[in-house]
């Protein structure tokens, strides 16, 4: 690898590195890491992870800048043995003396031609941990010593010592609810019952064979690449140039069997549900690659698309895919198909060897590049930008170097992205990689530029690798493979599943080790790298089939923390497992498909596109607001409790009114039965506030549980003061007590007491969280 | 059980984060009464030298030439009164604010890409994505329990996990929000008795207690705490009502505005993030700068005059920006590329308006200021960047003590500080 080219290899590096170093202030006392107790905490935990592996590291290695150095030190992330080798290095470096003064000291400073200037200031907190370090070396050690006191001040236990895990039951409703968005079956949960966790690996098997976890798994991966967002009617995707006779098929289909007065609003509907199906296409891949167990290497290598019956005929391929759909009619029936190279409208055809569309995934699909468009300044940047996040995992707008005149030194350069080094440090990675999508225009479609692409850029490339000109009509395609070879695209799928399953990113390494909590930041940074990085190798081992990686972050104790045996008082661990646990606020559609598994159907509210309530409830549009929201706002609170009031609303009597055999809600009990001070009603009372408390929270508790007797209170304390008021209609309310158009009666109140604990329930952390 | 007995447990049982709770825990908030935080974003980089920081020399402005530009006080400023189809003319606006207007020319983005930039001017650190914008901080200081305490319409807007971010994007739908406990929100027909619901809310408010002295998870508490206090806070929400004008306007930020003033006045809001985007003019920039920067002025001038109607205008606090500059130079496409050195504009309670603070040369390049007297010292002075701006506006805010600024700290050296920038 070319030198200049390495730089956002190492970024990557950067962010990892701290996996193999001790973690906490001290030493670990687990199997991992039998180093750290070797090279001496104050090396691990200070020189190394403060200093060595964040600054000296990006130059002082094998592929670095710095690679004809003797100071040469090792990535730990893959090489446990390499921190022993690095700590000989620092001592070597350390005890060899400039004119009395240690080497290290000296290079640090930008002395002796140090290639690197000068890279920690001697007022900074590294310039003193590696002076502490010195003089530890020398024998100065007593002042030393006491100054390093704080570092092993902090006893730090196994990482995961009295964190509670999930029971297999709460796992595996877990997972059916967050997966197939339905409680877990009965055979399922006997199978739970007898064998555990071991059951899981099944479970996961049926759950990712249903058509709820595709509808999951496309609805994860859009909050990802965001390409249903992308601008424009979707059949806008579809270039004039090369689909002209064809991308408006609806306006001339045969409608003559719907009558006429109605043919124009059915016209309508047709190009909605064309565009809709159109707009599915990139997600549609996903859902194929993974339904069939295909490497998902092939999200940048598919050498075919998706299309359904309605975009087909936008393509122009209908009538010969005709037979390959099991109904030619359903407007999202999705087959693999590949296109012929593309022909212009002056009857020019596409450059291809193959005499194919050169399809390489998601990269070459007009959706994702219309998606992130480019303009005439802007030259495909944006396009490498996004293709460094999605697939190689790397934002390379996270830390934009700060320089002193940003100003200055556009206008001393003529061509800064080309020759100013501070520019040229990322420019040399993203422009060779804006240059492979030059043949697509701002709008997605296929387009060469007529003047041929910018000379004042780095030409088309990928890190360092020229694109041969032979494969330029398949640069995407040449792309693709290199990514699919690149261990980054292994490890930054394992956190897209991450972000599908828990609802927030990784964490990123923490930067500032001032930080009083460093240590413990990076010590939960590195468990849960050990986690992405074992699941990423899980995954290439098994030819890139995504579902491994459902399986192994679900195992992992991650995703399966339930909760503290004891409390952390530590500010230290409190930090360590600041992060730790599931624990997320639902997203509109998980809401009304909890709510669905539960009550049977949809609130309908949270999706309904004309209740402007996804919006308001932290739900994206794909398009402008593109993050979900994760706490929620007063405005959140205000639609929980809307919510909580319409299904329990919407539900209680309902459920009531069926035969008890067939009730969601109610079970075991009648409305009949009321408060009476009589054991025998006090049971069945509690017993169907189990019954609730397991449906609507999945929590198992006992019959006398404090949040039973809470529950139980609510109850008996609303008959009570329905008793004690005056003018208490003996009817249920209109709004809610009414089956089919007739006002129930409701003398006990009881309909309505229960419809409140209902709501009690529905406002609650455990169903509105996972 | 009281605000202040709850704070204490969970503070007791180490809460990460404040318990936003109302003044009994379960009723509504008491109303957050000012002062009120409104920032505006210009999104895409605006071109300084078609407003606050005239040129009109070395080919910098294709509009207008040096003679040209305008005085208001102390302000100077690029005429564009015939330039413009809608919105509001610099003239007008400096006509209307100049008295009151503070402009600090010469600040230093540092870095020439939206998304750092965008970081860097809402949050004051270009180097993390943990930190909160000043918006959110201030609403975490000083009202978080309001349920809309840190609304926002776009830009760059983390909050730190100090204070939930409130997205509210139609007017109407503040209604529908105000009655939760009544069917379709008609207050008339609600869907419980009040003894049911004061029964529903004793129980989460006794189930809240209890989990205080509970052994969690930190992610736990905070969630917990969260929840119950966005659903106890959202009562408040009902206050709202009154405020929300029968019409809504058709421009982008007079639509924002409207949201966040409403909420301003029934108290249940500290600060809005306001945004139009567009500004990034890098084909055809006279055109695009002359249609948005009079649609920015007139999304602030009608802001301003609908804070008088409310009578709150004497409690905004308006911050104008963006997060670069434009090129002193035309592209081959009569557009203008990024560039790091640009302008903000403050005015409201506790700014001393009729100034001008900092300045660029006459090829746009910034020239710094010294700290203590904010003249402009091209050999001593320092370049002014977003957390030097930030600094003092947590200061300006009274905030600059508080626990979470000090979570969030700006490393900026003693002698840099800016000394009566806003006051």
């Amino acid at each position: 690898m070319h030198l200049r080219f390495a730089v956002l290899r190492i970024v990557v590096a950067s962010l990892a590195i701290t996996v193999s170093a001790c973690a906490g202030p001290a030493a670990e006392p687990d199997n991992n890491e039998p180093e750290c107790v070797a090279v001496g905490n104050y090396f691990a935990n200070e020189v190394w992870a403060k200093v060595g592996e964040r600054t000296c590291l990006k130059c002082h290695r094998a592929d670095g800048d710095a690679s004809e150095s003797e100071f040469l030190l090792q990535d730990t992330l893959r090489n446990l043995r390499g921190l022993r080798d690095n700590r000989d290095a620092f001592h070597r470096m350390a005890t060899s003396l400039e004119d009395g003064k240690s080497r290290l000291m000296v290079k640090v400073g930008g002395g002796l031609d140090h290639g690197g200037g000068e890279v920690l200031q001697p007022d900074s907190t590294g310039y003193r941990i590696l002076e502490r370090f010195v003089q530890r070396l020398s024998g100065k050690a007593g002042e030393a010593a006491n100054q390093d006191s704080e570092v092993a001040e902090y006893d730090a236990s196994p990482f995961y010592e009295s964190v509670q895990m999930m029971t297999p039951e709460r796992l595996l409703r877990q997972v059916t609810l967050s997966l197939a968005a339905r409680l877990p079956s009965e055979q399922e949960l006997a199978a739970t019952r007898q064998s555990g966790f071991e059951t899981m690996d099944g479970v996961l098997d049926q759950v990712m064979n249903e058509d709820a976890f595709y509808e999951r798994l496309k609805e994860g991966f859009n909050d990802i690449f965001l390409t249903l967002g992308y601008d424009g009617n979707g059949e806008e995707v579809l270039s004039y140039d090369h689909f002209q006779p064809t991308r408006l098929w609806y306006q001339k289909h045969d409608l003559s069997n719907v009558p006429e007065k109605e043919r124009q609003r059915a016209r309508w509907s047709l190009a909605d549900v064309y565009r809709d199906a159109i707009r599915r296409e990139p997600l549609e891949l996903i859902a194929h690659i993974v339904r069939n167990d295909r490497p998902f290497t092939e999200l940048v290598t598919a050498d075919y698309i998706m299309v359904s019956p309605y975009s087909a005929r936008g393509y122009g391929v209908f009538e010969e895919l005709r037979d390959r759909f099991k109904d030619p009619d359903d407007p999202f029936e999705y087959v693999p198909t590949k296109l012929k190279a593309l022909k212009s409208r002056s009857e020019k055809v596409q450059e291809s060897a193959t005499g194919f569309y050169p399809h390489s995934g998601l990269l070459s699909m007009f959706h994702y590049l219309r998606r992130f468009p480019t303009t005439e300044t802007n030259r495909n940047r944006l396009r490498a930008r996004m293709y460094y996040q999605h697939f190689l995992g790397i934002d390379v707008m996270v830390l934009a170097p700060r320089v002193t005149d940003a100003a200055a030194v556009s206008a001393k350069y003529e061509i800064p992205t080309m020759q100013a080094p501070n520019c040229v440090i990322c420019h040399n990675s993203i422009d060779p990689l804006a240059g492979l999508f030059q043949d697509y225009n701002e709008a997605g479609h296929l387009g060469r530029r007529k003047d041929g692409w910018y000379s004042d850029m780095f030409g088309a490339g990928f890190e360092g690798e020229e694109l041969p000109e032979a494969d330029r009509w398949r640069a995407l395609q040449w792309l693709g493979e290199r990514t699919a070879k690149d261990p980054r695209f292994a490890t930054a799928m394992v956190e897209h599943v991450y972000y599908i399953l828990m609802g927030r990113k990784v964490l990123m390494v923490p930067g500032d080790i001032e930080d009083p909590m460093f240590g413990a930041k990076r010590r939960a940074y590195r468990e849960q790298r050990r986690m992405i990085e074992a699941a990423a190798e899980r995954l290439a081992a098994a030819d890139f089939n995504l579902k491994v990686v459902f399986k192994a972050l679900v195992a992992s104790d991650f995703y399966r923390v339930d909760g503290l045996a004891t409390v952390a008082e530590k500010p230290h661990r409190r930090s360590e497992l600041d992060d730790v646990g599931l624990v997320r606020l639902l997203t509109p559609e998980q809401l009304e498909r909890k709510i669905e598994a539960i009550f049977g159907e949809k609130w309908g509210r949270l999706v309904n596109r004309d209740s402007k309530f996804n919006i308001l409830y932290g739900g994206i549009d794909s398009k402008s607001v593109t993050e979900r929201m994760t706490e929620p706002s007063g405005a959140m609170g205000a639609i929980q409790r809307i919510m909580a009031n319409d299904v329990a609303c919407q539900h209680v009597a309902l459920d009531f009114s069926k035969e008890p055999s067939k009730r969601k809600l109610f079970p075991g009990i009648e409305p009949s039965v009321v408060p009476d001070g009589q054991t025998e009603s006090e049971v069945q009372l509690r017993a169907a506030i189990v019954h609730l408390h397991e449906r609507l929270l999945g929590r198992q508790h006992s019959i006398d549980h404090p949040e039973i007797d809470r529950t139980y209170r609510l109850f008996t304390g609303i008959i009570g003061d329905a008793k004690a008021t005056a003018g208490v209609d003996a009817r249920g309310s209109y709004f809610c007590e009414r089956i089919e158009e007739k006002r129930l009666d409701d003398p006990n109140y009881t309909l309505r007491a229960w419809r409140g604990v209902v709501t009690y329930l529905l406002r609650q952390h455990d169903f509105l969280y996972e | 059980m009281q605000r202040r007995n709850f704070l204490k447990l969970c503070g007791a049982a180490g809460l990460g984060i404040a318990a936003p709770l109302g003044a009994d825990a379960a009723t509504e908030p008491p109303p957050y009464e000012g002062p009120y935080y409104v920032v505006f974003n210009a999104s895409g980089g605006w071109d300084t030298t078609y407003l606050m920081d005239p040129k009109g020399v070395n080919e910098i402005n294709r509009l207008y030439k040096e003679g040209d530009i305008l005085t208001q006080g102390k302000h100077r400023f690029a005429p564009s009164a015939a330039h413009i189809e809608a919105g509001m003319s610099n003239e007008n606006f400096f006509q209307n604010y100049a008295e009151e207007l503070l402009v600090l020319n010469g600040l230093d983005y540092s870095v020439n890409n939206h998304s750092p930039g965008s970081r860097y001017m809402a949050t004051g650190k270009l180097d993390s994505l943990a930190y909160p914008t000043f918006a959110a901080l201030v609403a975490a200081c000083k009202g978080s329990e309001a349920p809309l305490a840190f609304l926002t319409f776009g830009q760059y807007s983390a909050t730190g996990n100090l204070v939930p971010m409130a997205r509210v994007p139609y007017l109407n739908s503040l209604n529908k929000l105000a009655n939760a406990d009544a069917v379709h929100g008609v207050a008339q027909h609600p869907y419980h008795d009040d003894f049911v619901v004061n029964r529903i809310e004793q129980a989460l408010r006794e189930q809240m207690e209890a989990r205080v002295s509970e052994v969690r998870l930190p992610r736990v508490e905070r969630a917990q705490s969260m929840l119950y206090a966005a659903q106890v806070n959202s009562k408040a929400l009902q206050r709202v009502t009154p405020y929300v004008p029968k019409t809504s306007p058709k421009e982008r930020l007079s639509q924002q505005a409207d949201i966040a003033l409403a909420s301003f006045r029934a108290g249940v809001c500290v600060s809005a993030n306001l945004s139009i985007g567009q500004f990034d003019s890098h084909n055809n920039n006279d055109p695009d700068q002359m249609k948005l920067i009079p649609e920015f002025l007139a999304g602030i001038d009608y802001l301003v005059r609908r804070a008088e109607d409310l009578e709150i205008r004497d409690k905004l606090v308006i911050v104008m920006q963006s997060e670069m500059g434009r090129t002193p130079t035309y592209n081959n496409g009569n557009g203008k590329d990024h560039w790091s050195i640009g302008s903000i504009m403050f005015m409201g309670s506790g700014i001393k308006g009729n100034r001008v603070v900092g300045a660029t040369d006459d090829k746009q390049f910034l020239i710094p200021i010294n700290s203590n007297t904010l003249a402009t010292d091209s050999n001593k002075g320092i370049r002014v960047r977003p957390e030097h701006i930030h600094l003092a506006l947590r200061k300006l805010a009274g905030i600059d003590g508080h626990a979470f600024s000090e979570q969030f700290p700006l490393h900026v050296p003693h002698d840099e500080r800016l000394e009566g920038l806003l006051a």
